[in-house]
Order: structure tokens, then C-alpha cells, then sequence
């Protein structure tokens, strides 16, 4: 029901953004005549945002969005030096603005909706992978088996296993899974001690109850072996 | 009556449109390039999304694409001429057969990184028709050029194009 009443709330919000939107378009032609050197101006800050839109997750959207104003006003300011932007288009800036922040939360509820949708709580299964020290292992790649089933293969730059030395976690898997018993198998392969090749795997078999699963798959050094160890701990 | 004229145009109308939707070959240009992760012939990973910020060359090549063999010495003397500037040239071979790629790419001695894709995933994502296929990237991640086999004096437009790209 909640989910429900979620989804036609942003479907209405959308709607109204379109709406929005579209009055926008309408208004700046008809806006003035004089706007129309200022409102070329904004047209590369828009651009621009436009471009770098695209680039992934909602903090490269939102810089930007942030960073739009300043090159529009720089061009605005250097077609007309000596006269302040109109009223109106000082509104009509912020209008945009208002509903480009708009765009971005409406986005950032669509992202958390569908992930309740895909992933529901009740057979979510998330794996995460951490590391702890790593003077004995440099990670290559790390392959996951859920009940003999491969579902993920994952290739580690160095920039990558370095976040993950430095304490980052890796969230490496989401999944759907029953109830029940289910295996988990983990593939780690690398340079381990003495830059040798080194390909170890962790198994563990876990109960799905009727709550999300969260496991970590860790890696960490066995200072007293000269050995990494390879553990998967389960979050209850 | 009216009413059923008028859905006939319609129909009419929308059949007429179907051939030319289609017959629009798909494209790359003006999207966001498709991100992938390759091992490289040094044994590294790489991946695409973290050159985000530097013009970006993606060359597909194959051992039995003869024109590979023209284009990947002329790709070497871009790399070697432009990389202090922001240009990274990517070899990516998709040739099924992993030895054989791996002693081709040795052989061509290129100093940019060669990378070697067995799967289909990737060729499908960029729409791989032709080997070899050459696209660029521009520094917002997004693909500004493609072109498709090797012929002499495409090494000039490609120049034209980074040029341009790394003004940016």
C-alpha cells in the first residue's frame, strides 16, 4: 500500500515537473524581447550540464547542476557589462534552478522505489566485500557462486582495491533469493605473498529467513602465517 | 464514417513511418560510453569510467581483420604524440582465441595498453559491425566520434578530432 501510494506520488510529481517544465519553454521566448542575448547566454551553462549529466551516480549529477550559474552569468555578464539582467529572467533562472533540484530528488526517490521494488526486503540479498590490511594479498578479482549458480564476476582495478585498503566497502552483489538454506561460494584470486599467483575460495552456508540478508566477504591478513584469510561473516 | 477514414489515415500514417524508424542504422554518437573492466597485457585491470576527464581512444581490433594491422602502428605514433596532452589509446582485441591475440598484440609492439575481451558483452554494448572500429571519447564520458574499418588517411581525421576534443 505504502509502496503504492509512493509510486502514483511520484508519478504525480513527474507530471507536474513535465508541466512545469514545459510552461518554462513557453515562457522564455515570449519572456521579453530584450532577454534574448542573456537567455543565449544560459544556453551553453545548460548544455554543459546536459553533457555532464550523464556521468553516473546522483553526486555528478548534482555538481553539474550547482556548477551551471556561474559560466552563464560570466557570459551574460560579458555580452552585457553595463546592464543587469532583467527581473524577469532572474526568476525565470531560479525557476529552472528550483526545478532542476526538483529533477534530482524525484530521481533519488526513483532510485531508493526501485530498489524496494527489485530487491523487496523479505528476499534481498546483498554481499559486500572488505579489506583489512592486505600485505599478504593484492586482489585481482573476486567470483561469487550462489548455489553452484555463478552470479557475479568482478575485475578489481588498482584504484579499486586500493579504496578497499584504504577501508572502503564494496557493495559487490544484490540479489533475490527464497527462503531457505542456500550455499554461498567466493573465489579470490591475486598476487599473494612473494607476488605468486594466489586463488583461494570461502564457502558458507546460510539460512534466508524472512528479513533482507547482508553478508561481507573479508579479507584480511594472518600476520602469524605470513597467509591473507579469507572469511565471510554473516550479518544478522 | 468520418471516424473510420480517419483511423485508416492513421494507420496509414504509422505504417509509413515504421520502415524509416527502422531503417535508422543504431549509433553511439552524442551517448554516454559504455562502461567495461578488461584485463590488460600487463596483467592490470582497467576500466573504462576512470579515465572520465581525458579524451579517450577505444580501438576494437582483430587478429583477422587485416586493416588492424595498418591502423594499430599509426594508433602508436597518435599515443606516443599525444598522450602527454590527455589523449589514452585503449586496444581492445575481441578475438575469441586469448594465445594467439596475446602474441598478435606482442608482436605490433604498441605502447599503449592492449586489452582483451573474449565475451560478446562488450561488442554488443558498442555495436561492434566491422573490425577494426575506432571510437573517441570526449572528457564527460561521451561518444563524439566512430568510425568503423581502416583505411589510409583516417589517422588524419582521427587527429582532426582529438585535436578538437582536447581543446575542450
Amino acid at each position: 500500500m505504502n509502496s503504492k501510494y509512493r509510486v502514483v506520488s511520484i508519478i504525480v510529481r513527474g507530471a507536474l515537473l513535465a508541466c512545469a517544465w514545459g510552461a518554462v519553454a513557453v515562457s522564455s521566448p515570449a519572456g521579453a524581447a530584450p532577454a534574448a542575448t542573456a537567455a543565449a547566454a544560459t544556453t551553453p551553462a545548460t548544455a554543459t550540464a546536459a553533457a555532464a549529466a550523464p556521468a553516473a551516480a546522483t553526486p555528478a549529477t548534482a555538481t553539474p547542476t550547482s556548477a551551471a550559474p556561474p559560466p552563464a552569468a560570466a557570459t551574460a555578464a560579458g555580452t552585457a557589462p553595463a546592464a543587469a539582467p532583467p527581473a524577469d529572467f532572474e526568476t525565470l533562472d531560479q525557476e529552472v534552478q528550483g526545478l532542476k533540484k526538483d529533477v534530482i530528488d524525484l530521481n533519488k526517490d526513483l532510485f531508493v522505489l526501485e530498489e524496494e521494488l527489485l530487491f523487496p526486503a523479505n528476499t534481498q540479498v546483498a554481499l559486500y566485500v572488505s579489506m583489512d590490511v592486505g600485505a599478504f594479498f593484492a586482489l585481482d578479482s573476486v567470483t561469487i557462486k550462489i548455489d553452484n549458480k555463478e552470479v557475479k564476476n568482478y575485475l578489481y582495478t588498482a584504484r579499486e582495491a586500493d579504496a578497499l585498503l584504504k577501508g572502503g566497502v564494496q557493495q559487490i552483489y544484490l540479489g533475490n533469493l527464497k527462503v531457505g538454506k542456500h550455499e554461498l561460494v567466493a573465489f579470490f584470486t591475486g598476487k599473494g605473498p612473494q607476488e605468486r599467483d594466489y586463488k583461494r575460495g570461502a564457502t558458507i552456508t546460510f539460512d534466508k529467513g524472512v528479513g533482507a540478508k547482508y553478508l561481507e566477504l573479508k579479507i584480511t591478513d594472518r600476520v602469524a602465517k605470513h597467509q591473507p584469510e579469507f572469511l565471510i561473516k554473516d550479518w544478522e | 464514417m468520418h471516424r473510420a477514414l480517419l483511423a485508416g489515415c492513421l494507420i496509414l500514417c504509422a505504417a509509413s513511418a515504421v520502415p524509416s524508424i527502422a531503417a535508422a542504422p543504431p549509433t553511439l554518437l552524442g551517448k554516454e560510453a559504455p562502461d567495461f573492466v578488461l584485463k590488460a597485457m600487463d596483467g592490470s585491470n582497467l576500466r573504462m569510467s576512470e579515465f572520465r576527464g581525458q579524451v579517450v581512444l577505444v580501438n576494437f581490433w582483430a587478429r583477422w581483420a587485416g586493416d588492424s594491422r595498418q591502423e594499430m602502428p599509426a594508433l602508436d605514433r597518435i599515443n606516443t604524440t599525444y598522450e602527454r596532452a590527455g589523449l589514452v589509446v585503449l586496444g581492445v582485441s575481441v578475438d575469441e582465441d586469448l594465445v594467439h591475440a596475446r602474441e598478435f598484440a606482442g608482436a605490433m609492439k604498441v605502447s599503449y595498453p592492449i586489452m582483451f575481451d573474449t565475451g560478446s558483452d562488450i561488442g554488443r554494448e558498442y555495436l561492434l559491425q566491422k573490425m577494426p572500429m575506432t571510437i573517441l571519447v570526449d572528457r564527460a564520458g561521451v561518444v563524439r566520434y566512430t568510425n568503423v574499418g581502416f583505411k589510409r588517411g583516417d589517422e588524419r581525421a582521427y587527429l582532426d578530432h582529438i585535436r578538437e576534443l582536447l581543446r575542450e
